[in-house]
């Protein structure tokens, strides 16, 4: 399936990377290239020029700033799971980069490009002579949903793993546009819509993610590549850990179909989903009724029931909802329990 | 004993060197001066009219050399079963399924190719459609095509014995159903056409993706007006079939068709979705089974009636269905039978044959069954199995001559390698063992364009040439007819060079399917590799005066039984063999065709189906995880009577792969419609298994020497793929006390049955908590609910 | 920007020339531009992992890599792991323990393996798995690949190629 055609930029600084962006009609940045070349493809995406980050050296490595681990955007899945500190203070981090997709896209997928994923479904996610078929949906610019049936709203679900770990740590990202840098919590770059899931502006590269110190947990590092689908690899020690888990149908290649993120410091719980609505949440029902509470088993067993509410669940053809809510508990459960 | 020194060896595949360098050439590999790209556009519609076609978009883009039509090209269909052929090249009139090819293009290059495609806009008049078999039979039903009421194509019903006096007579009389979904075979290689012309002869050669170069040249012939002698379709390496490749697609007539207009050599290759939409899947099939047993679990009698969603055309629909017919009579005993099968038009994705062919679905649902009645009439589930089972030389329902069977061994040798004494109904809760069982012909006799031929050509060199027909599609044929060859005429492999599966070379060979290969074109090549001797040996038995069947010879070496002393070595022999004026080189050759009772079509008839048997029990162990619904298959083992292998490696090879196939079919793999729409049509969302879901696996080799095969080899690795979900789904079962009937069995599916049997079990039915001491509750552990007779 | 233009693509340790476009993937410049087809194409969508080739050691998709990006990079592909016709220790491994039968997914299995190794010698069988996962084979099972990087990993096998 050929690549439509575009112009292609190659800017060799962060400067050069954002005047491109902002002055060349229809720009987009790429960097793996794993999600949005697969779009293009398929013609979902087709955006006039692209602008390869692949040389941009701002965006590379992963340093200390104030305390704070700053991880650069263009920072590979891969380097994020082999580096050994991240490995020990965010081992959710760490967990969910080893999991998306296959070894292949870890290796080519960076970090802010996993965030900055575009939302899925079964009825945009295929090719132009596929959606021929039918009517044109909502996110691909028509009038319609195949899915949900309810007007005007496009229920196209995001999936991105590491989100859910950076949601329960915390974490900032960095940004920088036309109109200079800015940083935000990570939960603010995504809109909440299915049809435009970002926030960012059109000219804006997110540079970096910043996890604050106070996120650190002081875990055992995860095994390395332990944290395979459903099964907790424990990240954490009696003082706290971070730890993620993904359930996908198969151990590879697959986008979660739920993912659970948990961060347990003393007495402060948090949890993050991904793949259950437009973006990826915290738990914030569940969140509350742990607040202050020292995780046990019995805690963990009373509160699991409330992991999917107050969550607006997106449905498919393909997993019903109701799979997707005890997933979250389930989840939850096993994640929570790898922590004590 | 047989002395053997190159059958029966793990010979590494003579072209896997080529292989692993990426030096092998598929066919998309290839490329020719002046070569042409073309692409197929296809239906948006399920079921519709074609009022017009505009391509004039098309024809005017800069590069584009060719833009056809159904208008434009014979109206002939085409077809791998010559009594079913029902398909144009290019939809004339109307489209059947989403997917159907309506046009096809050609230009300088691919991307302009596509870009042309996308440019022509079809005008249709929608008709109803129909999705469902069992819809699709209804009275008032839309036709798919009009001259087949109903939407049946194929139907087959056979009757042994006295069904219902054998149902009276038993002691229990159980009905279950059960669905099996569509799996779409998924080779690596899209499937691919070159086809180059050649004006001043009249010539065509089309190198294809296939497993059927004969078939193809025939139906080329027949379906664009060449004469068949001026046809030539060479295979080259072919990445992967599984039965999928056992067809011809539009992507070779229309390569040829436009070579032939234009003058240049044309490729077609197909993307992923094209191969998932529009090439073949494995039938999707409702069963009902209804099986009579004593007490002891003594099947009585037994009557299923299976309903096949064949999609839009029929491809290999008679002979699918009747081996899905044939093979619910073995491998157990069942005097009193009686199988309904209808092969059912719809307006979607068109079935074939895939690994198994037919069959996997009947025995999915028949040895569901046998582990539902076991656990009602509270027998043991394996002893059950070995008290029907079936063994060499009893006469057979249907005339079926059974050489040699190992089934007996195999369910005794998979009970006991499992543990299953010490494990069925032992494990902890969500944990849980399961076995299967199957038998699957070697190669399919009883039809027409079966035979096989070979030649083997000794050169003043030593260099033994072998011509075959067969069409290795990675299975590795040609190793095996090597290894056959380089056996009878006493040489290495090194010297064994085989060129196969190029019709304007190689003799006639019917291709691969039925897993045919080993035993047919096998023979073939002994035979070949037998005249060959037939010439040699007594130049042989002159140089070491002694008689011609005294002569032993392996390894380039000739010497007399008993004196090995005494010996010839093949270069001096060939010396001898030149100056006492013979002429080289020595040309052997050979045919083969399965002997058949009689020449009877089986769709009406009754005969003896395959020249061998392969028989096979398989169990498996899987955990259940009780939170996510997911199944780990920790262990799967089969144990196997495939006669004598000629490599076990590969066979080896062949076992594993067909297993891990059938846990995608138990779990992973479903090719889903969504108003007629292929839903997943990618490797992405179709989510065949990948490395992190291999379980443990082991072979039991059970030995038996058939008469027929050569060097007593039967079939292998097909009928492996019969089996694995029925034994996973039975684990399943034995794990958590849920019955699937249906397949596959998703992590959703297990967590609602999960919470359905904790809700009821609150309400204090001790049945449905997987208790086993109501397993013998026949009624409540079953959705659908049996009747009790007797 | 948006025009064909000349790259020079090192491949194999050779600088081939090939015009390209920007939506030229790097799959296309290697199989229909520097005829170099043992980069197999199974479904130009990065799910099956047919198309790996080491870029600058890393084991990457060529149909999502774009060629316009990888020039003055290093490119291995599957023709470069036999040089002067020798099979690699990998490669032998396959061979011996019959780790492949159509061959189709062999080259990215090699060049995934390949990489593997050479960031970890001894891996685990738990780690073979994982970052052997992103490569697809429908017809062996994975039984026997497993096997053969085993084998290797173990000094077992291949080590006196």
């Amino acid at each position: 399936m050929r690549l439509p055609r575009f112009e292609y930029y190659q800017p060799g600084s962060l400067a050069e990377a954002v005047t491109m962006l902002s002055e060349v009609p229809g720009a987009r940045p790429v960097a793996g290239g794993t999600d949005l070349l697969v779009n293009m493809k398929h013609r979902v995406e087709q955006p006039a020029a692209l602008v390869s980050l692949s040389r941009v050296p701002e965006l590379a490595g992963v340093r200390s700033e104030d305390g704070a681990t700053v991880i650069g955007g263009g920072v590979t899945l891969k380097q994020v799971q082999n580096d050994e500190g991240l490995k020990a203070k965010f081992p959710a981090l760490t967990q969910a980069a080893s999991v998306v997709g296959s070894y292949r896209h870890q290796t080519m997928g960076t970090l802010a490009g996993n965030l900055l994923q575009n939302t899925r479904c079964r009825f945009f996610n295929q090719s132009m002579e596929w959606r021929s078929v039918r009517a044109l949906c909502y996110k691909a610019g028509g009038d319609y949903c195949h899915v949900m049936k309810k007007e005007g709203v496009c229920f196209c679900t995001y999936h991105g793993d590491t989100a859910a770990a950076l949601l329960v740590l915390d974490a900032e990202v960095r940004v920088e546009g036309p109109d200079g840098s800015r940083q935000f919590p990570l939960a603010q770059l995504y809109s909440g819509e299915g049809k435009a899931p970002l926030t960012l502006g059109t000219a804006e590269v997110m540079t970096a993610v910043v996890i604050p110190e106070a996120s650190a947990t002081d875990g055992a590092s995860a095994t390395d590549g332990a944290s395979a689908t459903d099964r907790a690899a424990g990240g954490g020690s009696p003082a706290g850990g971070s730890v993620y888990l993904k359930h996908a149908l198969r151990g590879a290649i697959d986008f979660p179909i739920v993912g659970a993120a948990v961060w347990r410091n003393g007495d402060a719980t948090r949890v993050a989903f991904t793949g259950v609505d437009r973006s990826p949440l915290r738990a914030t029902v569940l969140e509350e009724a742990l607040a202050g509470r020292a995780l046990t088993p019995a805690v963990i067993e009373e509160a699991a029931p409330l992991a999917p509410k107050g969550v607006t669940i997106t449905r498919s053809t393909v997993q019903p909802g109701s799979f997707k809510r005890d997933l979250m508990s389930a989840l939850f459960t096993r994640a929570a329990g790898s922590l004590l | 004993m047989k002395v053997l020194n190159v059958v029966g060896q793990r010979v590494p595949m003579h072209d896997a060197a080529a292989k692993i360098t990426g030096q092998a050439q598929y066919t998309d590999d290839l490329v020719l001066p002046g070569i042409l790209f073309g692409r197929l556009v296809r239906s948006t519609k399920a079921h519709a009219l074609i009022k017009s076609i505009d391509v004039s978009k098309a024809k005017a883009l800069p590069g584009v050399k060719g833009v056809i039509t159904a208008q434009d090209i014979p109206d002939r269909v085409y077809g791998i079963v010559p009594k079913a052929k029902d398909e144009h090249v290019l939809a004339r009139d109307k489209v059947r399924y989403i997917g159907d090819e309506v046009a096809a293009v050609v230009a300088i290059d691919q991307e302009t190719a596509d870009e042309a495609a996308r440019l022509i806009t079809v005008e249709y008049e929608e008709l109803p459609a129909v999705f469902d078999p069992l819809d699709a039979i209804k009275e008032g039903a839309p036709l798919v095509h009009d001259n087949t009421p109903g939407n049946v194509s194929a139907q087959i019903h056979k009757e042994f014995g006295d069904l219902e006096g054998g149902f009276a007579a038993s002691d229990f009389v159980f009905e279950d159903s059960f669905y099996t979904q569509a799996q779409n075979h998924a080779p690596l290689e899209p499937h691919a056409a070159l086809a180059g012309w050649d004006a001043l002869n009249g010539d065509m050669t089309l190198w294809s993706a296939t497993q059927i170069p004969y078939f193809l040249k025939r139906n080329l012939s027949t379906t664009l007006l060449i004469p068949e002698q001026n046809i030539r379709v060479i295979k080259p390496k072919v990445g992967g079939g599984f039965g999928q490749k056992i067809d011809m697609f539009a992507k070779d007539f229309c390569a040829c068709w436009f070579a032939k207009e234009l003058g240049r050599p044309v490729k077609f290759v197909y993307d992923r979705e094209e191969v998932f939409q529009s090439t073949r899947q494995r039938h999707p099939m409702y069963l009902t089974v209804k099986t009579g047993v004593s007490k002891e679990g003594k099947i009585i009698a037994q009557k299923i009636t299976a309903h096949a969603d064949g999609g839009a055309y029929n491809s290999t629909a008679p002979l699918m269905i009747t081996l899905s017919c044939f093979f619910v009579m073995i491998p157990y005993k069942i005097e009193n039978l009686v199988y309904e099968g209808y092969h059912v038009y719809t307006n979607k994705p068109v079935g074939g044959a895939m690994r198994g062919h037919g069959i996997p679905q009947p025995r999915f649902a028949i040895e569901r069954q046998i582990d539902l009645i076991a656990k009602r009439i509270g027998v043991d589930a394996s002893e059950m199995r070995l008290l029907n089972a079936i063994e060499a030389g009893e006469p057979h329902p249907a005339g079926f001559i059974i050489n040699t069977c190992g089934f007996a061994d195999s369910v005794r040798e998979a009970s006991r390698a499992i543990g299953w004494k010490e494990k069925r109904g032992k494990l902890p809760f969500g944990r849980g063992v399961g076995i299967a069982c199957a038998s699957f012909p070697s190669g399919v006799a009883n039809m027409s364009h079966l035979a096989s031929g070979c030649v083997v050509q000794l050169s003043s060199e030593g260099r033994v040439s072998v011509l075959s027909g067969a069409a290795d599609i990675g299975q590795g044929a040609e190793t095996v007819i090597a290894q056959i060859v380089a056996e009878r005429v006493g040489v290495p492999m090194e010297d064994v060079h085989i060129t196969a599966a190029d019709t304007g070379l190689c003799p006639l060979d019917a291709g691969t399917f039925g897993s045919g290969v080993t035993v047919r074109a096998g023979n073939a090549a002994l035979n070949a590799a037998n005249d060959v001797r037939a010439q040699l040996f007594p130049v042989a038995a002159e140089a070491l005066g002694c008689e011609v069947d005294e002569i032993e010879a392996a390894n380039r070496l000739f010497w007399v039984r008993s004196d090995p002393d005494r010996s010839v070595g093949m270069r001096d022999l060939l010396r001898q063999y030149q100056y006492i004026d013979r002429p080289l080189p020595i040309v052997g050759r050979g045919a083969w065709v399965p002997p058949a009772t009689s020449a009877t079509t089986l769709l009406t008839n009754n005969g003896n189906l395959s020249p061998s048997y392969s028989f096979m029990t398989q169990a498996a162990e899987v955990e259940v995880d009780l939170e996510t619904g997911r199944v780990n298959v920790i262990k799967v083992l089969t144990a196997h009577d495939c006669g004598q292998p000629i490599n076990p490696m590969l066979v080896e090879g062949q076992l594993e792969g067909s297993i891990l196939g059938g846990i995608g079919y138990a779990l992973y793999e479903d090719s889903t419609c969504i108003d007629g729409q292929q839903h997943n049509p990618s490797f992405l969302d179709y989510g065949f298994p990948t490395m992190m879901e291999l379980p443990e696996m082991e072979g039991i080799h059970i030995d038996t020497d058939d008469p027929i095969g050569p060097f007593g080899a039967k079939e292998a690795g097909e009928g492996t793929q019969l089996a694995p979900a029925p034994a996973i789904v039975n684990a399943i079962a034995d794990a958590i006390g849920v019955e699937f009937d249906r397949l596959p069995v998703t992590p959703a599916m297990i967590l609602a049955a999960l919470k359905k049997q904790r809700e009821e079990s609150a309400a204090g039915d001790p049945a449905a908590a997987g208790d086993p001491a109501a397993a013998g509750d026949a009624a409540a552990c079953h959705e659908n609910a049996p009747r009790e007779e007797g | 920007m948006g025009g064909r233009r000349i790259l020079t693509l090192n491949v194999n340790g050779d600088d081939y020339e090939v015009v390209c476009a920007p939506n030229t993937t790097l799959l296309e410049a290697l199989r229909e531009k520097a005829f170099l087809t043992g980069t197999k194409r199974g479904c130009d969508l990065g799910a099956c992992g047919a198309c790996t080739v080491i870029v600058d050691g890393q084991a990457i998709l060529a149909c999502l890599s774009l060629a316009a990006d990888m020039e003055e990079r290093t490119i291995r592909t599957i023709e470069g792991i036999s040089e002067g016709g020798d099979l690699s220790p990998l490669q032998q491994a396959f061979v011996d323990h019959g780790a492949l039968q159509c061959g189709f997914c062999s080259p990215g299995f090699i060049m995934s393996a390949t990489e593997l190794l050479a960031e970890n010698p001894h891996p685990e069988r738990a780690e073979i798995q994982r970052r052997l996962a992103g490569n697809l084979c429908r017809c062996t099972g994975y039984v026997k690949i497993v096997e053969a990087v085993e084998a290797v990993a173990q000094g077992t096998d291949g080590g006196s190629r």
